[in-house]
């Protein structure tokens, strides 16, 4: 049933995404709000403090918020744009339903849930309780997040709960867990202040987390050495001491070498190592014959380089490692990270002022939002969904018999298999638009289309909502209360600036009310998010990720509090492994062998060029929003192919050319742009863009065993000249942005 | 009529080096009232083909501005401050000298309206005591505003600069760009 | 008083006192030797002359300043070519589209056209009215043994009739109270935008900004106020309304010249730069040596280099460039490769 309706014009005449703008003055009562509400941005891990204006229950503009300690009002164009989708003509402000030949039409909230409850259970009766799924987002709150886990379990009863952090920082957190016992960030980001080398492995900072780079130039003001790792001269890496161009895929290459010559240089902490950590023979053992040259030849990287680097990192006092999806996106992100990891655990600089090491979590709360059970294998304080332990507590704080908790279900991408395979039959979404950000995604629209029913929450109709028989009209992030987790591990308050406009609801109340429906209404019945939250604090007591001691009260009072924190008196964990205890169950720190292997796909005769894809500054993840905000849309209007003039010569591609691009999977056609700023070897697309614009058309749906992550950063392709050029109107913005 | 609350003590300090360019200046700017959402700062690339190099460019206030001295319709102002205001709208005729002669490349024209428009330093939030909207948001602090006394206790290897040599030209400026300390002079070859 | 004389500008001097005579000469020819001149509007006339000395010394004053005399210059010298006809019918059309229906003003904010074009109507609806009848080139009379047929005399020559009570008469006779209707309700609205501007709140003047909009509504509203009372209260408070009237028209002319109110003189200089674009874009266009790029017109680039010259500025480069050949973006990526060569030999980006 879940073919689009109509015509894919027709949705977006109708839904778009369209361009919207502030009028010429602003918004109404831009000059003069009812209020200031200080809340933080909607997209990425960095959760920037921000005021918004509010003018007769509509969001007006914005006021950058410069108490607020991490930012201090700096904001990114996401962040200063971020005002513009609570007026935007685009959002979906009623239910809606699915009309064959029509498109979509206005419903009431009585049909949409009572088909919508109708449908869950003749599938579950049908078909039993998993092939009904459930995918989730974490740009979700804390609150939304936990609430969904339950929802899941307690009232659809179904395994196969997935979130989109399942394409995001699922590498490092499994990493984390292994070599620490525990999955978040080791440090606040104050400790890179002082730190006198800061080495970025795959995080492109300066596009990605913007707000960031302040942190790190202020870490150079004080003298740090800046190594960037990235096959692209990013705006990070043009003033940096060392950049690295690795190709895609090289990374535990680079960081194995990089442990050798620290090895064979004693650039060692030998107490640490010896008291704190475990495995270390073994983990340097894997890498003894990680030589120069044979890291050159696997990291693409010159030997000179190589050694530059794990000279000015081996020889630091003080160091800050941070590494993002750029290491993470591989069959072998988890192994990356733990290379990572163990450079660090080396080096012995970890749990000490401005030594420091961690992920930088790409979304809104991809931190908070991968602790509370939203994930397939996962219950709430990070536990563990197959420990005996973790589900009878858990099953108690829930009130529910340990024997009804469902099992460890598919992750998200395993989900879509299960659909195609149709072992799924019936799928309910929130803030997760996997036709655009999922790989490989002709095969996931071949799966959405062969649902039987499938339900979508969101604000806007995004590329997958589209297949959706019901779509219910949710709530933006300044519409509804709650908190979420930063990058850092600090947990914020979102306050609603206004209430869910139209005939629209909070996500919370929709998720009650489907629950009620589903006949577990004594166990959703949450007057407040605060109410929510409470409840959270008390599953995670005792897991990792407690949150015991944290109250929205605390929060407010000391502008964010970083978990762990488990007793009401405790002021929170900026910064952890101080005492040199580690989560693990001996204690230690584990170091992790790490034996590189090649990516999945690696370039060949046919397919001789490496594709891969990443983000840029003004674009959030899958565009939903973002691409429907004019200004953000203007700075970069459609993909293009970055590509090395030496490569583009040997197919005689130029500047603005079309250019066919080719994988096993797919095919598309983008503008090129021709940049010495990219290795030869490699071809770069954005990929937030939907349908023929689509780099996940074209990317490998080859996943981590560990983490299940997707490898989007490496695939092959082939390049072909289409003899057109792309369009100059659109595509001249993109190249210089001077507008 | 306007109070002013205009603080001389502090200074606006640009460090085109450390910009990222991403773009949220301009973006911030936009929601600068006087400006009516019209960007005025400035973000290109420098050679995109060889380098992801960003310019960030805001009104450097010139203590003798070329742009009000070639404007034939005396429509550019500079105050008391030392700020000099975009085109009085009712005098501005929009012939474009301000906008080639500017020596910085700051002033823009609006086609359709006749008229030019330039960064006031955000003057709705600088008399106001305020911080203008770019240097606010920033998120490198390619665009800083503070004291001459921060920016030298946290940038102590720089130095702030107001002079400039283009050509034959000297323009002194009352925005500072950030030099290598010791520099006391931009030459622009 | 000393230094107010020695900073006259004698060429200035010399044009706004012909100008001032040549008006009083046209009021006597065209008042047939005060003939047809009202004497009861002897204080506007004072005030008028007063106001077109002061214009026309503001503007003499204004066009010897090297941009605008060359702009000046420029117009006539590309109006009088052989392109004088489109040159001249262009100029005509923009006249309308610009000057009298201040057309680009849309393009900043519609309300904001919507009550200027109103206010600026009004005005010069009441300058062609007012201006005539001060000094007597206009004069209407009844023709003995006709007292219901009005004669228009122009010049003293008599140009047209109506009759009394006819609509064409009362949207005659009421020609100030239209155009003092048109005014209020502009200056209102332009008054509006000031109270919630933001941005005008922050840079707007009394003197500059109110002060124009606050006489405007003070002569209108003393103006209606003379109908009002002939109207309706049969000349009662007439010489209250009358001297009110006159003490704000008079402040008016006498600040004409200095004010606010010179932009409508200065206005047409517009047509000016609109030809020397165009006249411009047919001689060609300057390339950016840095974007490669065409973005001005190569006669405005090489007349700006004399302009900042006479001005005392010097953009010229040794090996015989000059930093003026670079477009806007072009100048700020000079700028920033500079920057990065300063901070190159340093060898530090930051601290």
């Amino acid at each position: 049933m879940a073919k689009l309706p109509v015509s894919v014009d027709k949705i977006i005449d109708d839904f778009g995404p369209h361009k919207a703008y502030a009028p010429q003055t602003g918004f109404h009562g831009n000059s003069e709000p009812d209020k200031l509400v200080k809340t933080h941005c909607c997209y990425c891990g960095m959760q920037c403090g921000i005021k918004l204006k509010v003018k007769d229950n509509k969001i007006a503009g914005f006021e950058p918020w410069e108490e607020f300690p991490f930012n201090e009002g700096r904001l990114c164009p996401k962040g200063v744009m971020r005002y513009m989708q609570n007026n935007h003509p685009d959002r979906i402000l009623s239910p809606l339903k699915r009309v064959e030949g029509k498109g979509f039409e206005t419903t009431d909230w009585e049909h949409a849930m009572s088909k919508t409850v109708s449908e869950i259970k003749r599938i579950q009766d049908t078909y039993g309780k998993d092939a009904f799924a459930m995918l989730s987002g974490v740009s979700l709150t804390n609150e939304k997040s936990y609430m969904i886990g339950k929802f899941a379990r307690v009232a659809l009863k179904t395994a196969n709960l997935d979130y989109n952090g399942r394409l995001c920082m699922v590498s490092a957190g499994g990493g984390n867990k292994k070599a620490f016992g525990l999955d978040r960030t080791s440090n606040s980001w104050a400790d890179l202040k002082h730190a006198e080398v800061i080495l970025v492995a795959g995080a492109n900072i300066s596009e990605t987390f913007p707000t960031l780079t302040h942190y790190i130039w202020q870490a150079r003001d004080n003298g740090a050495k800046l190594i960037v790792v990235d096959p692209r001269m990013i705006p990070l890496a043009r003033t940096a001491d060392l950049h690295l161009p690795i190709r895609p895929g090289g990374d535990s290459a680079l960081f194995g070498a990089m442990l050798k010559i620290m090895v064979d240089n004693d650039w060692l902490d030998h107490d640490f190592i010896d008291n704190y950590t475990s495995g270390f023979q073994e983990t340097i053992d894997a890498v003894k014959d990680y030589d120069l040259d044979w890291a050159e030849e696997n990291t693409g990287i010159s030997k000179e380089l190589i050694y530059q680097a794990a000279e000015m990192w081996g020889k630091a006092n003080t160091s800050f490692l941070l590494h993002a999806r750029g290491i993470e996106h591989h069959t072998k992100g988890v192994e990356n990270v733990l290379s990572c990891i163990n450079i660090v655990l080396a080096s012995g600089r970890i749990g000490r002022p401005y030594c420091g090491y961690g992920t930088i979590t790409g979304q809104g709360n991809g931190q908070g939002g991968r602790e509370h059970g939203h994930k397939c294998d996962q219950l709430p304080g990070n536990r563990d969904i197959t420990n005996p332990e973790h589900r009878k507590y858990i099953s108690e704080v829930w009130g529910i018999d340990e024997k009804d908790m469902p099992g460890k279900g598919l992750s998200a991408y395993e989900q879509i298999e299960a659909i195609h395979r149709g072992e799924i039959k019936g799928m309910i979404s929130i803030c997760f638009n996997p036709l655009v950000s999922l790989p490989n995604n002709n095969f996931v629209r071949e799966a959405l289309e062969k649902l039987e029913f499938y339900i979508c929450i969101d604000t806007f109709l995004s590329e997958t909502a589209r297949h959706a028989d019901i779509v219910m009209a949710g709530s933006l992030h300044e519409e509804e209360e709650g908190t979420v987790t930063t990058a850092e591990g600090r947990v914020v308050k979102i306050n609603e600036a206004i209430t869910p406009p139209g005939n629209t609801r909070r996500d919370g109340q929709i998720l009650m009310e489907l629950a009620d429906r589903l006949g577990e209404k004594e166990k959703f019945a949450f007057p407040t998010s605060e109410d929510i939250f409470n409840e959270l604090r008390v599953a995670s007591k005792g897991g990792t990720a407690d949150y015991y001691g944290i109250t929205y009260q605390k929060v407010v009072d000391n502008m964010g509090i970083f978990w762990p924190c488990k007793t009401l008196d405790h002021p929170g964990t900026p910064r952890l492994w101080e005492d040199k205890k580690f989560e693990t169950p001996d204690g230690k720190a584990h170091f992790n062998p790490v034996s590189y292997r090649p990516a999945s796909e690696m370039p060949n005769k046919e397919y001789p060029v490496v594709l891969t894809t990443g983000r840029v500054v003004s674009q959030y993840l899958s565009g939903t929003s973002t691409r429907r905000i004019g200004k953000l849309l203007d700075q970069y209007p459609e993909p293009l192919l970055e590509i090395h003039p030496k490569l583009a010569f040997q197919y005689g591609i130029e500047n603005h050319d079309l250019i066919k691009v080719k994988t096993r999977r797919g095919e598309a056609e983008f503008p090129a742009h021709v940049v010495e700023t990219i290795r030869e070897d490699t071809v770069f697309i954005p990929y937030h863009w939907g349908g023929k614009h689509s780099a996940n058309q074209l990317t490998i749906d080859s996943l981590d065993p560990v983490s299940k992550i997707p490898e989007f950063k490496v695939c092959a392709c082939q390049l072909e000249k289409t003899g057109k050029k792309g369009s100059q109107h659109l595509t001249e913005t993109a190249y210089q942005s001077s507008l | 009529m306007p109070e002013t609350n205009y603080d001389q003590e502090m200074a606006f300090f640009v460090d085109m080096q450390r910009c990222i360019g991403c773009h949220a200046c301009e973006m911030a700017c936009a929601e600068c009232e006087t400006n009516g959402q019209e960007s005025m700062i400035h973000v290109n690339y420098v050679d995109r083909a060889k380098s992801p190099q960003t310019t960030v460019q805001v009104c450097m206030h010139c203590e003798d501005p070329t742009c009000a001295n070639v404007c034939p319709a005396d429509a550019i102002h500079q105050d008391e401050f030392g700020v000099v205001h975009s085109a009085n709208t009712s005098r501005c005729i929009g012939c474009s000298n301000c906008v080639l002669a500017c020596p910085f490349g700051v002033p823009k024209k609006m086609e359709e309206a006749e008229l030019m428009m330039k960064c006031n330093m955000c003057y709705d939030r600088t008399s106001a005591g305020k911080k203008p909207m770019c240097a606010t948001v920033c998120p490198s602090q390619a665009l800083y505003f503070g004291t001459r006394e921060e920016i030298e206790r946290m940038r102590p290897d720089s130095e702030p600069v107001n002079s400039f040599m283009f050509g034959q030209q000297e323009v002194n400026t009352k925005v500072n760009i950030m030099m290598p300390k010791g520099t006391h002079q931009l030459i622009i070859p | 008083m000393y230094r107010l004389f020695k900073t006259l500008n004698r060429l200035a001097l010399i044009k706004a006192t012909i100008a001032a005579v040549l008006t009083v000469i046209l009021v006597l020819i065209g008042s047939r030797n005060l003939q047809n001149f009202d004497p009861a509007l002897i204080a506007y006339l004072i005030g008028t002359v007063f106001a077109i000395f002061g214009i026309a010394y503001r503007y003499s004053v204004w066009i010897q300043r090297p941009p605008t005399k060359l702009y000046w210059r420029r117009s006539m010298q590309f109006l009088f070519s052989k392109f004088f006809f489109p040159y001249l019918w262009r100029s005509i059309k923009l006249f309308f589209r610009n000057i009298l229906f201040q057309r680009f003003i849309a393009f900043r904010s519609r309300r904001r056209w919507i009550g200027h074009f109103l206010l600026a109507t009004g005005c010069l609806l009441a300058f062609a009215i007012t201006v005539p009848l001060t000094f007597g080139w206009i004069h209407f009379v009844l023709k003995p043994g006709d007292d219901t047929t009005y004669y228009a005399l122009l010049f003293g020559f008599e140009a047209g009739s109506f009759s009394l009570g006819s609509p064409l008469a009362f949207i005659a006779f009421h020609g100030l109270v239209w155009s003092s209707v048109l005014v209020t309700i502009g200056a209102v609205l332009m008054m509006q935008r000031r109270f919630t501007d933001g941005g005008l709140i922050a840079t707007q003047s009394f003197e500059n900004d109110w002060l124009p909009l606050i006489l405007l509504i003070a002569i209108s509203v003393t103006g209606l106020g003379i109908s009002y009372d002939y109207t309706f209260l049969e000349g009662k408070t007439y010489q209250f309304m009358a001297v009110t009237h006159a003490i704000t028209v008079i402040l008016f002319l006498v600040w004409l010249p200095f004010g606010k109110f010179f932009h409508i003189y200065q206005r047409l200089a517009q047509l000016g730069a609109n030809l020397y674009k165009t006249e411009g874009r047919r001689r060609g266009m300057a390339v950016c040596p840095h974007t490669k790029d065409e973005f001005a017109t190569q006669t405005h680039i090489e007349d700006l280099k004399k302009v900042t010259n006479e001005l005392g500025f010097d953009y010229s480069k040794t090996n015989g460039r000059n930093h003026l050949d670079l477009s806007p973006e072009g100048k700020r990526s000079a700028l920033a490769m500079a920057h990065l060569q300063a901070r190159q030999k340093q060898g530090k980006f930051f601290g």
